[in-house]
């Protein structure tokens, strides 16, 4: 969790449209200590003057003329990329180290609120996120969309201004991704994804169509193409190119340029990589299989969920039990969310009594909580609350080191994790005890779930945006198995029938509970067939053929039956 | 395992999903057509404060043929016999395909509540109860503490 994930929709205003020329100076300021006026004017005098030159002299608040010296007083500074780069990674490292400091990042996040509160500003802040958050940031891309979300909805125009600064094209994508092999310029296409890919998200409809120009389509396919060849191009690059796209697509005249493409071909390639051991490649490929089994559908190619094998597999990820967003795999087994919100997952198998235990292998390293919850545990994705986040539910959450119960956390002794890690969850109803192992190495055995409930405990797991994990309820063997206790696998012990192991695509399943629901005139008795008889002499109806030749008198008022009728189809 | 009839799935799910207050039905986990049903004495009953099990199974004519229902507890009742057999129309000659597993709980519910001994299944107890009501509801009581309470561990 918790509260400093809230998005805070409400509260976000939009950017004042300025059409007045005139008014050109939105240019965001920040307050400093006075003494410090004159270091920070002259620190930043030299940037302005090679970039963008905006910096204007140091604007001085009226004080008193005879201050004294350690007596601070208070001005207004134009505020510098410098600076606002800075703040950007310092708000990124809280957001990082700790989940209890909620206050700290709350304000922090105002201040870039008030900071893109105008065109100018709000430029600057998406730029700055563009060029400051580094690759290696485990909680990079998920920090850009928090960032966004926290500040004021732009106009078309600071949008389509935003986008013309980056001045995106196939060569840019080249340059950005492959002329400069140095770690930042990697950062910068990947964030132009992320930030881009949001942006539409949040901007769907009209807006997201005008941001979508030809330059930019070609900036994001662009890194395709060579890597399929040659495997020159940063894996990064890559999924955050599929990742903008996805988003773009969920506006439908996007959708439709985006297929004609060549991106539809590229994915059926990228999706060979759905079981690569290279955790970079298998989330392009889960992502690529992902986007052709659910957005962009191809003729002739097989659902991903008509192929594959779930012979031995008895218990997976309930794709009835979930948060709307997070992405399942057609085994049941992997699962990943895109979403700004934190997604949430219950398994299909419950337990009461026993020992029990299963294993996630972590594919990415930021912020997932995995853990045990009950039915009664809430999923408030967009809250920002998850397993672990009630009494209902722990969870274990290896990017910040944390233990959540309750949505309070303490810190465990554990390394963050990194991708490939197993973690191991034991749950020991009769002892009343939750051990979290990672890689085999067992923490402190935890007991407080057992306050609020006794029985009926699921695996679960919460996502932020951009994590993936795998589970191993059991179908294959443990990696680590505990070897103090016996214990009992889900696998072992629950049965699904060929139904519920189907994890439909969205669109599959919209489409069965419309024929579902076109089935509303079903029998009565069966449910299965029409309900197209009319009993005579009594009238009733509600029956179909089939159990209306089985019965000889009504079931409803029992006066026997001495004809059959068909009733008139209804005339819509 | 023959697939389960979308009529037993749809009633299993409304069962699970609104379950009837005082019963409680759940199926079991290898037969999909047996269900364990606990049912509580009403209130201002001699099996007030029992929990009655039974058991309920889906013939492979359901609907077309009534459930079969038994009590597994133990009652002093003159329309359910030693063996937890059931005397009542409805899962006889008066089951009709359009009743359901929920109407004949309730029924079943609703018999606790006004025993019939005019139709009695129990002619001993049956008996008792005409001649001598008083006796027969002390005695349902009694024995709704001795097999119908759950222990307080």
């Amino acid at each position: 969790m918790g509260n400093c994930y809230k998005k805070q929709k409400t509260s976000v205003r939009s950017i004042p449209d300025r059409r007045n020329p005139e008014d050109q100076d939105d240019m965001p300021y920040m307050l400093i200590m006075n003494n410090n006026t004159a270091a920070s004017a002259a620190a930043t005098a030299n940037t302005s003057s090679q970039s963008t030159g905006w910096w204007r002299p140091v604007l001085r608040q009226r004080h008193s003329r005879n201050q004294t010296n350690d007596q601070p007083t208070w001005s207004f500074c134009k505020l510098t990329e410098d600076e606002l780069d800075k703040h950007v990674l310092e708000t990124l490292h809280i957001l990082q180290s700790s989940a209890e400091n909620d206050t700290t990042l709350i304000l922090r996040m105002r201040m870039f609120r008030f900071w893109a509160n105008g065109e100018t500003g709000w430029n600057m802040v998406l730029s700055s996120l563009v060029r400051a958050i580094p690759l290696e940031d485990v909680l990079g891309p998920s920090a850009i969309t928090l960032f966004i979300d926290h500040c004021p909805l732009p106009t078309k125009q600071a949008v389509l201004k935003f986008i013309s600064n980056l001045q995106l094209s196939h060569s840019k994508a080249e340059e950005d991704i492959f002329q400069c092999k140095s770690q930042s310029k990697s950062a910068r296409h990947r964030n132009i994804c992320a930030v881009l890919g949001h942006l539409a998200e949040s901007l769907a409809g009209p807006l997201s169509i005008a941001m979508l120009t030809d330059d930019a389509l070609e900036y994001f396919i662009a890194g395709l193409d060579k890597t399929i060849n040659n495997c020159q191009v940063p894996i990064v690059d890559i999924l955050y190119s599929l990742i903008s796209l996805e988003k773009f697509a969920q506006t439908g005249d996007n959708k439709t340029r985006i297929k004609q493409t060549k991106f539809v071909e590229k994915l059926m390639i990228l999706e060979n990589w759905r079981d690569s051991n290279d955790y970079k490649k298998r989330q392009v490929g889960f992502s690529a299989q992902w986007l052709l089994d659910n957005i962009f559908v191809v003729e002739g190619r097989k659902f991903t969920y008509e192929k594959v094998a779930l012979d031995n597999i008895n218990a997976m990820l309930n794709c009835n039990d979930v948060s709307e967003y997070l992405k399942i795999s057609a085994d049941g087994l992997e699962a990943r969310s895109d979403a700004a919100s934190f997604e949430s997952v219950r398994c299909t198998f419950s337990v009461d009594s026993g020992v029990w235990y299963y294993e996630v292998t972590i594919i990415t390293p930021g912020v997932m909580q995995i853990g045990w919850a009950t039915k009664r545990s809430k999923f408030f994705n967009h809250d920002g609350y998850g397993i672990g986040d009630d009494e209902f539910s722990c969870a274990y959450d290896g990017c910040r080191q944390l233990y959540w119960y309750q949505a309070q956390s303490h810190r465990h002794r554990h390394p963050a994790w990194k991708e490939g890690d197993v973690l191991g969850l034991l749950l020991d109803v009769p002892n009343s005890e939750v051990i979290f192992y990672l890689n085999g190495d067992a923490l402190p055995p935890e007991r407080a779930l057992f306050n609020c409930a006794r029985s009926g405990f699921f695996a679960a797991a919460s996502f932020m945006s951009h994590q993936q994990c795998v589970f191993n309820f059991g179908a294959e063997p443990f990696k680590f198995p505990p070897k103090n206790r016996e214990f009992n696998s889900f696998n072992d012990h629950a049965q699904l029938t060929d139904e519920e192991k189907l994890v439909l695509p969205k669109h599959k399943k919209l489409q069965m509970i419309r024929q579902s629901s076109m089935k509303e005139n079903s029998c009565d008795l069966c449910c299965d067939l029409e309900a197209n008889i009319i009993l005579q002499p009594c009238g009733h109806g509600g029956i179909c053929h089939k159990c209306a030749e089985i019965i000889d008198s009504c079931p409803l008022c029992r006066s026997p039956i001495e004809e059959r009728t068909v009733a008139e189809a209804e005339k819509s | 395992m023959a697939a389960l009839p979308r009529r037993i799935i749809k009633e299993t799910q409304r069962l699970v999903s609104e379950p009837v207050p005082g019963i409680q039905a759940i199926p079991d986990d290898n037969n999909l057509r047996l269900f364990h049903v606990v049912i509580d004495g009403p209130k201002d009953s001699p099996f007030e404060n029992g929990a009655f099990k039974l058991e309920l199974f889906l013939p492979a004519e359901y609907p077309m043929a009534a459930p079969k229902v038994r009590f597994l507890t133990k009652i002093y009742h003159p329309n359910i016999d030693k063996l937890g057999r059931i005397c009542l129309d409805i899962l006889k000659d008066k089951w009709s395909p359009a009743l359901q597993m929920r109407t004949v709980l309730l029924s079943i519910q609703a018999l606790l509540s006004a025993p019939n001994p005019d139709d009695p299944l129990e002619n001993e107890v049956a008996e008792k109860w005409k001649e001598a009501e008083a006796v027969a509801i002390k005695t349902a009581k009694e024995w709704t503490r001795k097999y119908a309470v759950p222990d307080c561990k």
